[in-house]
C-alpha cells in the first residue's frame, strides 16, 4: 500500500527539544549571540574607519554617530515617534489587507487568477515612483506614508497565506468532513491555524521593509518635520555623524518592529518550541471543577 | 440472524476506466471486529470513503442501523495511517477535536478526554503537544479522538501501518482491550495478514481489477488473543488460506 502517506510518521525531530533548558543558556543563545553580532558590526565599522583613515565627513566613527543621536535626542524623539506611527499603522493595515486577500484568493480560484497579476504588478512598480503621485492625491499628511507601508507589507503576507492555505493536509480536511464539520468551522479550526507559520513568515518580511516604506513616504512628502527630512538637512550641512546616526535610528526602528513581530509569533505559536502547553485559564477552571 | 449495524447493497465506484469497487454487498454485525485485507488497488480505501460519505458511490446504497446514509457524513469514526493530529493543539484538545469542529467543547467533553487518556496510558501527556510524542503514542491519541466521537462504527484504515513491528504488536493488543471495553464495531483495513487474523472476528479478502471482496472468513480463534495465538494451528491454517488467495491465485 501507499507508504507515501506515512509522512514523517514515527520519526522524531532531528534535534530533540529538551523540556527544561537552563534559562541562562537560553537567554545567552537567543539574546547574547545576536547582540554580539551587532557589536561585531560596530567593531568592523570602527576598524575600517581607523585603518583606512576615512575622513569624518565621509564616514564618522560609530561613537560620533551615536553621540549625534543622543545629544539631539529631544529633537529626534518626536520624529522617531512619527516614523513609528507611520510604520505601525501601515503595517497593521497592510497585514490585515494581506491576510484578507490571501484568504479570499485561496477560497475563490477565479478571483485568484484575476487578482494575482495585479498584485505582482503592484510590487513591480518602483515604490519611489509611486510616492510622489500618492502625495499629490492624499496630501501632506500621515496618510500617504501609511499607504506606502501597507503597499509594501500586504504582498508577502498575501503570498504566504495563499501558499499556506493551499498546502493544508487534504486528509485532515477530509477528516473534518467525516465528522460532519461545517466549512466555516473547518476553516477556523484547521485552515487558519495551519497557516500560522507561513503567515508569520510573511509578516516578518513585511516588518523588515515597513520602515523603508515609511521613510520613502517621508522623503516624498517633504512637509513639516520627519526623520527623513532631518537626515536630508544633516546631509546638506555636511553633518555626516548625524546622517549615520539617523540611519542607525531608522534601522533600530525596523529591527524593533521585526522583534515585536517575532515576539508575537513566539506567543501565538507555542507549539513550535514547547513540548507542554502553557497553563491556561480554562485548565485552571477545569481543575477547580474536578 | 443477528442485527446488522452496517449494510452495503450493491455499492460500486468507478474512477475513469478503473472499477475501483465492483458492486459489493456486505453486512456488518453490531459489535464485531471485521478485518479487510488485500493488495493495493483492491478498493479497500474506496469502500471506506464511500461508507464515511467522502465519496458518493456510482451505484448502490449504504445503510447504518437500517437508515440510508449514502453520501452523508457525520456517522462514523475514521482513522488513517497518518495520525492527523493538529500540531497546535495539546493531546487533550486533539482528543476533543471532533466536538470542536461540530459544536462547542464542554467541560464534560474535556473531562471525558482526560478520563479516556488516563485509562489508556496517556494521562501524563494531556498537556503535551503532539510533536513531543512517539509514533505509537500519537496513534493512540488519534484513536482516542476517534473513540470520543461516540460513533458505533469505527473505520480504521491501516492505523498501525507505519509503526515498527514491536510497537505494532503492542498497539494491536491495546486496541483489542479498548474494543472490548467500549463495545464498538470496527472495520479494520490492513495489508498485513497476521494483523487481520489476530484482531478480527471475520476477515474479508479483497482483490483488485476490479476491486471486490473475494472471500469472507469467519475467525473463531479464542479471545483474549496473545502472542501465542500467532502460532496456533488454526491461525496458521487460516493464514495459509488467505495467503493463497492473495498471492497464489494471482500467479
Amino acid at each position: 500500500m501507499s507508504v507515501a502517506g506515512a509522512g514523517g510518521f514515527g520519526l522524531g525531530r532531528s534535534r530533540p527539544r529538551r523540556a527544561t533548558e537552563r534559562v541562562s543558556r537560553k537567554v545567552a543563545r537567543n539574546v547574547g549571540v545576536p547582540l554580539l553580532s551587532m557589536v561585531l558590526l560596530l567593531a568592523v565599522w570602527q576598524g575600517i574607519v581607523v585603518v583606512f583613515h576615512v575622513a569624518p565627513y565621509i564616514a564618522p566613527r560609530p561613537r560620533a554617530a551615536i553621540l549625534a543621536v543622543t545629544q539631539n535626542w529631544s529633537t529626534l524623539w518626536p520624529l522617531v515617534l512619527g516614523t513609528i506611527r507611520e510604520t505601525v499603522y501601515g503595517f497593521i493595515i497592510g497585514a490585515a489587507l494581506g491576510l484578507s486577500l490571501g484568504v479570499i484568493m485561496a477560497k475563490v480560484p477565479v478571483l485568484q487568477r484575476l487578482v494575482y497579476p495585479v498584485l505582482v504588478l503592484s510590487q513591480a512598480v518602483p515604490i519611489i515612483a509611486l510616492a510622489a503621485p500618492l502625495v499629490l492625491i492624499l496630501g501632506f499628511s500621515v496618510t500617504p506614508k501609511v499607504v506606502i507601508v501597507a503597499w509594501i507589507v500586504f504582498f508577502p503576507v498575501t503570498v504566504n497565506v495563499l501558499d499556506g492555505l493551499s498546502h493544508v493536509d487534504q486528509d485532515l480536511l477530509n477528516l473534518a468532513r467525516v465528522y460532519g464539520a461545517p466549512r466555516w468551522r473547518t476553516f477556523l479550526q484547521i485552515e487558519i491555524p495551519a497557516t500560522a507559520t507561513p503567515l508569520f513568515s510573511g509578516l516578518k518580511i513585511g516588518a523588515t521593509y515597513a520602515v523603508t516604506g515609511a521613510i520613502i513616504g517621508e522623503l516624498a512628502a517633504s512637509d513639516g518635520s520627519s526623520l527623513a527630512l532631518y537626515q536630508e538637512h544633516a546631509n546638506s550641512n555636511l553633518n555626516t555623524a548625524a546622517v549615520y546616526g539617523t540611519t542607525m535610528l531608522m534601522t533600530a526602528i525596523g529591527i524593533s518592529w521585526f522583534l515585536l513581530v517575532v515576539g508575537a509569533e513566539v506567543y501565538a505559536t507555542p507549539w513550535q518550541r514547547r513540548t507542554v502547553a502553557r497553563r491556561s485559564w480554562r485548565r485552571v477552571r477545569d481543575e477547580i471543577d474536578a | 440472524m443477528s442485527p446488522a449495524l452496517l449494510e452495503l447493497r450493491d455499492v460500486s465506484k468507478v474512477f475513469g476506466d478503473t472499477v475501483a469497487l465492483a458492486p459489493t454487498t456486505l453486512s456488518i454485525e453490531d459489535g464485531s471486529f471485521v478485518a479487510i485485507v488485500g493488495p493495493s488497488g483492491c478498493g479497500k480505501s474506496t469502500m471506506f470513503n464511500v461508507i464515511a460519505g467522502l465519496l458518493a458511490p456510482d451505484g448502490g446504497e449504504v445503510r447504518l442501523r437500517d437508515q440510508p446514509v449514502t453520501g452523508a457524513t457525520g456517522h462514523v469514526g475514521y482513522m488513517l495511517q497518518k495520525d492527523l493530529l493538529v500540531p497546535w493543539r495539546t493531546v487533550e484538545d486533539n482528543i476533543t477535536m471532533a466536538k470542536r469542529l461540530t459544536g462547542r467543547v464542554t467541560g464534560s467533553d474535556r473531562a471525558e478526554a482526560r478520563r479516556v487518556a488516563r485509562a489508556y496510558g496517556l494521562g501524563e501527556f494531556l498537556r503535551h503537544y503532539p510533536s513531543a510524542l512517539s509514533g505509537g503514542m500519537r496513534q493512540r491519541v488519534a484513536f482516542m479522538r476517534t473513540l470520543v466521537t461516540h460513533q458505533s462504527l469505527l473505520l480504521l484504515d491501516e492505523p498501525f501501518g507505519a509503526l515498527d513491528a514491536q510497537t505494532r504488536l503492542e498497539m494491536q493488543q491495546w486496541l483489542l482491550q479498548v474494543w472490548k471495553d467500549t463495545e464498538r464495531t470496527v472495520l479494520f483495513i490492513t495489508h498485513d495478514v497476521d494483523e487481520s487474523i489476530f484482531l478480527s472476528d471475520r476477515v474479508l479478502v479483497m482483490s483488485p481489477r476490479p476491486g471486490r471482496v473475494v472471500a469472507d472468513f469467519t475467525n473463531t480463534l479464542a479471545r483474549p488473543r496473545t502472542v501465542e495465538t500467532l502460532t496456533e494451528p488454526a491461525f496458521v491454517e487460516m493464514k495459509g488460506r488467505i495467503m493463497h488467495l492473495l498471492h497464489g491465485g494471482a500467479s
